[in-house]
């Protein structure tokens, strides 16, 4: 039983269309998150959800309450901005009981929940500080507490941690989802960082422009795309034009040398064929698909150390670990590369 | 260094140009009683009934024309950040017209228009009065806009707006809560400069001849030689407390935004 159930969201701006024939039934206490490109339609999607836009078609239900209609303020949906939006005439404090002394709840009460939140975003000695006296990482916490602190039937969260710095976007996504674990809330988090999502969430929606892709758990995003759009916008993929040599074998051919794939059926068409640079090793290795070819170029990348090699014409990247026994290959030189028919993926 | 010179050179130039009628103002105020300094001319002004009768009056409609400007130019502004921003120019240049359009032709519009039927205000004190605040508010719409604008440019109103929104908050609620309190000083900054052009105002009072503080100084100005001056002074002091009150709700930067746009 779906909590939340997304049914043929449309939204147009003008002639533009954002977001298309959107579906989507996430369940109660899951994480999802949308990931896309810039302009592919996660906030607006998100926006409709919290009642900020409204849908040319489809319908929202929540937890079997049709909510397509109602305003903003009457969907007990919470909403954590990018920019956090906190009231800057308010006290932390202040801020996180705002949603219940709107509600016209007793002066006791919102003191204890602005307690628990405080406590939940371990920030307890920071209740009457003002917003400008916050670093942006607290700021965003307390946004975070704001919004559970009604608590919401949903949580969503359009980009939190883009306008903070590296480690710190790092520390506060792992308190974001202790947080969501602790409250058992259903989470919908927006962000075009793929490491981010997948790092995140229970299942991940791939969007591309206006229109879903994808949708899955983390896994089966990156070892089983479904469109190449995916495959290449997640992690790093070679993407080779194979023709097909004998469907019923499962062979196929690049240029003068021949694979075989596994998994997917071959229909007569050419077709494309996907490898992840971390599923391709150096050197011929039995019962795998060996190609010739020449190393163009060899990188260092930190923990892995990425070698380009020519093949029929076509680059492929190669990633190994950089560990300190490694046999490096010099650009020039002739190499085999060697992978299972099993890391084949038919795009 | 040369250069340090020129610049201590031009502001003492312009402190010359500023301080030095104003000085000789203040000077010739004092000397009513010939071969003394005196506060005579001071007294004098003190006690006659109709510097009082014209103080209360425009202190009064000063008061009218910043409730109905900030009534009016408030929820406009809310609404121009909020859904409108394609109608920023439109309001930048509209109420920009007191400038290029003379008082003289506002007042004599007006009393064209309401001085007859259906819609006849001139008849009676009162109605009058109407007809003058809603003039003034006219004339405060730069300042006024200006001002709220400012205030709202300083916030994210739309994220705001919603972030409240999504808390549950009415329309009502959030410009209460939020909203409002984040661009008080920003109006108060407005309604000072809507008091005191409203103190000076000169054009719709005379024409319209309700007893303004304005008609009654130029009045005393034809008629009188010190008490002018002292006036002049008085309505300077007044102008710096309002300024000075400006400068105390501790918004400077607020201030130079609005002067130097
Ligand atoms: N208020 C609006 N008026 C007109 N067009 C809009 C509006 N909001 C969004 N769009 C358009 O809708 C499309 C989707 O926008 P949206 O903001 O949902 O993208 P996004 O996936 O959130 O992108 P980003 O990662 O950059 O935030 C874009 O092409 C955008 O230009
Ligand atoms: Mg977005």
């Amino acid at each position: 039983m779906a909590y939340l159930e997304l049914h043929r969201l449309r939204k147009t701006f003008g002639d533009a269309v954002a977001v298309e024939d959107f579906s989507l039934s996430v369940a109660q206490g899951e994480f999802i998150a949308f990931l896309g490109p810039s302009g592919c339609g996660k906030t607006t999607t998100l926006r409709m959800i919290a009642g900020l836009e409204q849908p040319d078609a489809g319908t929202i239900l929540l937890n079997g309450r049709d909510i397509t209609h109602l305003p903003p303020n009457k969907r007990n949906v919470g909403m954590v901005f990018q920019s956090y939006a906190l009231f800057p005439n308010m006290t932390v404090a202040q801020n996180i009981g705002y949603g219940l002394r709107v509600a016209g709840k007793p002066r006791a009460e919102i003191e204890q929940r602005v307690r628990a939140m405080l406590q939940l975003i371990q920030m307890e000695g920071f209740a009457q500080r003002y917003p400008h006296q916050l670093s942006g990482g607290q700021q965003q916490r307390v946004a975070l507490a704001r919004a559970l602190a009604v608590q919401p039937q949903v949580l969503l969260l359009d980009e939190p941690l883009s306008a903070l710095d590296a480690k710190i976007r790092v520390e506060l996504r792992q308190e974001i989802r202790r947080i969501q674990r602790e409250t058992g809330i259903t989470a919908i988090y927006v962000t075009h960082d793929q490491e981010e999502a997948l790092a995140l969430s229970d299942r991940v929606v791939v969007m591309n422009r206006g229109r879903i892709e994808q949708i899955g758990t983390p896994p089966e995003i990156y070892n089983e795309p479904a469109t190449e759009f995916v495959a290449r916008f997640i992690g790093h993929i070679n993407v080779l034009p194979v023709e097909v040599a004998d469907a019923a074998a499962g062979l196929v051919r690049l240029g003068a040398q021949s694979l075989r794939v596994e998994g997917a059926p071959l229909n007569g068409r050419a077709v494309k064929l996907g490898i992840r640079p971390e599923l391709i090793k150096l050197g011929a290795l039995d019962h795998h698909n060996v190609l010739q070819g020449r190393v163009v170029s060899v990188t260092y990348l930190g923990a892995v150390v990425r070698v380009h090699v020519e093949v029929e014409g076509h680059s492929v990247a190669v990633d190994m670990f950089n560990e300190h026994t490694l046999n490096l290959p010099r650009p020039g030189e002739a190499c085999a590369l060697s992978f299972s028919p099993r890391a084949c993926r038919l795009l | 260094m040369a250069r340090r010179l020129w610049t201590l050179m031009w502001g003492a130039l312009a402190l010359i140009y500023f301080f030095v009628p104003l000085y000789g103002t203040f000077d010739f105020s004092l000397r009513m009683q010939r071969g003394m300094l005196s506060l005579r001319a001071y007294e004098l002004v003190l006690s006659d009934p109709r510097f009082w009768e014209g103080l209360r009056y425009s202190a009064l409609m000063a008061l009218v024309t910043i409730l109905i400007s900030a009534l009016l130019f408030v929820p406009t502004v809310y609404w121009m950040h909020l859904r409108l921003p394609q109608a920023r120019p439109v309001l930048e240049i509209a109420t920009l017209l007191p400038f290029v359009v003379p008082a003289v032709v506002l007042v004599f519009g007006l009393i064209r228009t309401f001085s007859r039927p259906p819609l006849q205000l001139t008849n009676t004190p009162f109605t009058t009065d109407i007809l003058i605040a809603a003039g003034y508010a006219v004339l405060s719409m730069p300042y006024m806009f200006r001002a709220v604008d400012v205030g709202m440019r300083a916030i994210d109103v739309r994220t705001l707006t919603e972030a409240a929104q999504m808390l549950g908050a009415s329309r009502w609620q959030l410009l209460r809560d939020v909203i409002f309190p984040n661009v008080r000083v920003a109006v108060l900054s407005g309604a000072l400069i809507t008091f005191a052009l409203v103190m000076g105002e000169l054009v719709l009072a005379s024409f319209l001849v309700r007893p303004a503080l304005g008609p009654y100084m130029q009045l005393m100005g034809l008629t009188k030689a010190y008490e002018p001056a002292a006036l002049a002074i008085l309505s300077f002091a007044l102008t710096w407390l309002s300024l000075g009150a400006l400068q105390l709700l501790g918004r400077r930067t607020l201030i130079t935004q609005m002067t130097t746009r």
